[in-house]
């Protein structure tokens, strides 16, 4: 698949999650954000340094000020099964609006054609990491990295082009 | 529930617990572990830096298991209900128990990476006591024919529940559960009393 862009209605895809029930819910995409702002962001892996000490913090502190204008949702996705979606999140325990949602099998990265190859690091296929701006499932702006660095993703980033 | 299933252990044969239907099963008794498997390779569970600077090195089978005696469980994944509630805790509690019987290494593995792996054995206050390794890419449980697709349960294909005692590669005692949610025959007391 081509690797998303801006113009593009943002593919539909079923993701995984732990409800606070400790309850298995999956959740369609479009139906979680049609009609709305959102952010979406993923990080190549839960439990690594990039991704848990710059990526999501950024994004959990500066999602009052993404709410505030206007942006409804803010969601993390990463290629990994749900239980570790879990635990992960709960090492931000700050956090008050990012939601963790998992792509056990990375159908959705791969709708997206933002898949990374990161076998020899024992990670297997996972996702680039990226910040998507979607208004209406149409997306407006999209910081891709080329793999795992962190110079265009950061919620500061997708601050300024709000 | 499981009481209700076959359970006359001290009629029939230890290993006869096993025999879960599957085209064919690799793991069995007396397998040689190092000559099934000579280039498959685990990555021990580790930070990323330490896999940074280790520059992601894997173990091969043979240095885990040639010339020592092993005590090995393997896990549907890190960080769900029973490997973390039960699995892992009924191996941590007995490490001297099997320490005082010569066992080298207790080790753990799953079809994890490397750094949930890590993050979850930290969790557990277990990587004193246990080993933990990644069959990152499931070539470990292919080869012993324990793989299970867990795709209904969101985890993708994982290891079976099991539990074995190695000799210099070669499997002297191997326990695997009829089904993964299940705890009834790999846990640490188990094969304990099977050494």
């Amino acid at each position: 698949m081509a690797p998303i862009a801006v113009g593009d209605v943002i593919p539909d895809g079923t993701l995984a999650y732990f409800d606070t029930e400790d309850q298995l819910q999956s959740v369609s995409i479009h139906s979680l954000i049609a009609g709305k702002k959102a952010v979406l962001f993923a990080v190549p892996g839960a439990f690594t340094p990039t991704c848990s000490l710059k990526h999501v913090p950024g994004f959990v502190e500066k999602s009052p000020e993404l709410k505030s204008k206007g942006v409804q949702e803010v969601i993390c996705i990463s290629v990994n099964d749900p239980f570790v979606m879990k635990a992960w999140a709960k090492t931000f325990p700050e956090n008050e609006h990012v939601k963790f949602l998992a792509d056990g099998s990375g159908v959705y990265t791969k709708a997206l054609g933002l898949e990374l190859d990161l076998s020899e690091k024992g990670l297997g296929i996972r996702s680039k990491r990226f910040a998507l701006l979607v208004d209406d499932l149409k997306v407006t702006v999209a910081n891709i990295e080329a793999g795992g660095e962190f110079t265009v993703s950061s919620a500061e980033d997708i601050l300024k082009a709000l | 529930m499981a009481f209700l299933l076959r359970r006359t252990a001290s009629v029939r044969p230890l290993f006869s617990r096993f025999q879960i239907p599957r085209g064919y099963a690799s793991a069995a008794v007396g397998l040689d572990l190092i000559a099934i498997a000579p280039d498959v390779a685990l990555q021990k569970a580790r930070s990323w830096d330490d896999g940074v600077s280790s520059k992601f090195a894997t173990t091969p089978i043979k240095d885990i298991f040639k010339d020592r005696k092993v005590v090995i469980f393997g896990l549907p994944g890190a960080y769900t209900g029973v490997c973390t509630a039960q699995h892992v805790p009924s191996y941590k509690n007995i490490v001297d128990k099997f320490k005082a019987k010569g066992i080298d290494s207790v080790i753990c593995v799953a079809v994890n990476d490397p750094y949930v792996l890590n993050g979850w054995a930290e969790k557990l206050k277990a990587k004193d006591d246990i080993e933990f390794y990644s069959d990152f890419n499931g070539s470990f449980h292919e080869k012993l024919d324990l793989v299970v697709d867990l795709s209904a349960a969101l985890l993708g294909p994982r290891s079976h529940r099991w539990s074995a005692y190695v000799v210099d590669g070669k499997i002297q005692v191997l326990n695997v559960e009829k089904s993964p949610s299940e705890f009834e025959v790999s846990g640490g007391d188990v094969i304990l009393g099977q050494i």
